[in-house]
């Protein structure tokens, strides 16, 4: 498959699977999906009630006074929704790169040197009315993570490169030009650790409640999602991308446009976590420093594994992780629980929801043999 | 000045050949191995917590290759019998890992990062009596210790294995075409798990390295990416033993130049580190290529 295929056989034949519309609430599906969720995290919540019985705690009074802190009040709340942020962003880019069929792993790289872009035209445009700084600074942190993307995407498009090694590499490589990049271009005079100048008053995206940190970042977030979910179910590229995320061989028989698929998941998924960053620089942080990007590429594809690619769940566990975070940071104040349990947590979330658990396939058997038909073994 | 790089660079190669020589075999039984990273944190924290323990550095070296054996075995089941995404499952097992080890070091041992033990066996180095004086020869044969010459013998006997043995060859045959071995009758998921195991053991074995061998002590952040250099190093030589252990070598020797260099500065630490990760990418380009042209040759 050197070239795109043409499909011009002379036969009309060409079928384009259309998916059969139900009506009404397909319970079963609610089912499975409830099940999908509730084993990973059922399995992570016990691994974690281990862990904090070897430290000597009681499991439910922690996890207890965990969802007290990031639900508790408006403060909190405001926290939470803070904490969710970037995580929308990443796990809304994991999902549409996982939709078009390639596995982006490489969204924490474009989130960082994103959020570099960001900082660094930030504080380079206090001149500027907000609107037209802030603009420019999301456009650059789209750029910036599309630029990450950008190799990865013609590798896999061209070349068939896989494109998971080929992201996971450039972490690291960004990693590393970033921190050179910072040392020796950016790095704020005065500062111990190495982070760069604070943006611009214009630039600073506007907290939505203002003794909170959450900012304009979050209806950003929100639009995005919106928006993404619209496109999904609404446009032709979004079909194509389901098609060829599920079946890419039948779809490039069938004359889909594999490789447009493949480049704008890449592209989109670069740019959306891009923009993240951009977000986070502008609305939180305020500049780029060491340790700007908690691990967020990597709980963003746990969210859209878990999630399944759909809008509102992504949302949804967006805003669970980033509870964990914002409680997890408020309850090591006072008790000494490491906040390391939101790492053992979040990890086995993200091992345990690409697994394929066991026993809807016993039920199925169950249910054939009821029916009298013998499964072939 | 030479003789110190050469120490140096075999020195830090040691952990990496082992990761790597476990990352291959996996690789040869058709898993992408991304958990090493958490395999030799594994085996570096149980390897010091065992020789600490015991006042026994070889307790430590076995104790630690146990526990990364353990640990490889079990995200290898989650791969193979809960039949889930490898790259995922690692990309998890390691943030798992990582937290799990800061969990017990906070709670456990009441400190934050760093263990260190007053009177900490290390692996003993040996001296080679006629040869240490000899320049450079001395710099590459004599003060290495156990696990450097484990990492020569096994270079060629793992070639062996692969060559000539039974398992060798069904772990091979998993890994180019899984459900064409599967229809002959070989187990591939046992075989699978085996592999995982023995990637999970050799990288456990070189965590020991790094902490007993090198450091002395345990620091969470002590791996600092070397899973992913050994990734690196198994893409690079092909997931053949010879070629990735030079390629660990080569990146070894970046990095003590880089350790040697930095007080003269010149080009920037940062970029020097991720010439392992660049030259991974340019070998899949490269691959990618030379398939696409074989492809277009068939198809003419």
């Amino acid at each position: 498959m050197t070239q795109q295929p043409t499909t011009e056989t002379g036969a009309n034949t060409s079928y384009v699977p259309v998916p059969v519309k139900r009506r009404g609430i397909s319970w079963a599906r609610i089912g499975r999906t409830a099940w999908f969720v509730a084993v990973p995290v059922v399995i992570a919540l016990i691994i974690g009630a281990i862990a904090l019985l070897i430290g000597g705690q009681q499991p439910l009074e922690i996890y207890g006074m965990l969802v007290q802190e990031a639900f508790g009040d408006g403060a909190r709340i405001n926290a939470t929704l803070t904490a969710a942020t970037p995580l929308i962003f990443t796990g809304l880019a994991a999902a549409i790169a996982f939709r078009g069929g390639v596995f982006n792993v490489g969204v924490e790289g474009s989130f960082a040197f994103a959020g570099l872009a960001a900082a660094v035209v930030g504080a380079r445009v206090g001149g500027m009315p907000p609107v037209l700084a802030i603009t420019a600074c999301c456009v650059a942190g789209i750029l910036a993570g599309m630029l990450v993307a950008l190799v990865p995407a013609l590798l896999r498009t061209w070349l068939k490169v896989d494109e998971v090694v080929s992201t996971l590499m450039f972490n690291f490589i960004v990693t590393g030009v970033i921190a050179w990049l910072v040392q020796s271009f950016f790095l704020a005079p005065g500062q111990a650790n190495s982070s760069t100048e604070y943006v611009a008053e214009s630039a600073e995206l506007p907290p939505l409640m203002p003794p909170g940190q959450l900012s304009a970042g979050f209806l950003i977030a929100i639009v995005l999602v919106a928006f993404y979910a619209v496109w999904v179910k609404r446009s032709q590229l979004g079909f194509e991308f389901d098609a060829v995320g599920g079946a890419p061989r039948f779809s490039s028989a069938q004359g889909l446009r594999v490789r447009t698929v493949l480049m704008t998941a890449m592209l989109a998924s670069g740019a959306i976590g891009g923009l993240g960053g951009a977000v986070h620089a502008l609305g939180v942080v305020h500049r780029f420093s060491v340790g700007f990007s908690a691990n967020f590429g990597f709980t963003g594809i746990a969210i859209a594994l878990l999630a399944r690619f759909n809008p509102v769940g992504v949302v949804v566990g967006a805003i669970a992780f980033g509870a964990l975070a914002a409680a997890g940071a408020t309850v090591q104040l006072f008790i000494n629980i490491p906040i390391q349990l939101i790492d053992i947590l979040q990890g086995t979330v993200m091992m345990l929801a690409v697994a394929k658990f066991a026993i809807p396939r016993l039920r199925r058997r169950l249910k054939q043999s009821v029916n009298g038909t013998e499964p072939i073994a | 000045m030479i003789d110190s790089i050469i120490n140096l660079t075999l020195l830090l190669a040691v952990p990496l050949v082992l990761a790597a020589l476990g990352g291959a075999i996996h690789r040869r039984a058709g898993v992408v191995n991304i958990g090493l990273e958490g395999q030799m944190l594994v085996g570096a924290f149980v390897g010091i917590l065992a020789s600490a323990g015991t006042g026994s550095w070889f307790v430590g070296v076995l104790a630690g290759g146990a526990a990364g054996a353990v640990a490889g075995l079990i995200m290898s089941l989650v791969i193979t019998r809960l039949s889930a995404n490898e790259i995922i499952v690692g990309l998890g097992f390691n943030i798992v890992v990582l937290g799990i080890v800061g969990f017990v070091l906070r709670t456990l041992f009441g400190v934050s990062g760093t263990l260190r033990f007053p009177d900490q066996p290390r692996i003993p180095r040996i001296d080679i009596p006629g040869i240490q004086d000899i320049p450079v020869l001395g710099a590459i044969l004599s003060g290495k210790d156990v696990l450097f010459w484990a990492c020569i013998v096994l270079i060629p006997v793992l070639v062996w294995l692969f060559a000539n043995t039974r398992w060798g060859i069904r772990t091979r045959a998993t890994g180019v075409a899984e459900p064409a071995a599967a229809s002959l009758g070989i187990r591939t998921l046992g075989l699978r798990d085996t592999a995982g195991t023995l990637a999970g053991l050799l990288a456990g074995l070189g965590g020991v390295a790094l902490a007993l061998g090198v450091s002395g002590l345990f620091n969470e952040n002590m791996i600092a990416g070397r899973g992913y250099v050994a990734l690196a190093a198994f893409y690079f030589g092909r997931s053949k033993p010879l070629p990735t252990a030079l390629a660990c070598l080569l990146f070894s020797f970046f990095d003590s130049l880089q350790i040697r260099l930095q007080t003269s500065g010149g080009i920037s630490a940062d970029l020097i580190q991720t010439l392992p990760y660049i030259a991974v990418v340019a070998v899949l380009a490269w691959t990618g290529f030379t398939g696409l042209r074989k492809r277009s040759r068939m198809a003419v």
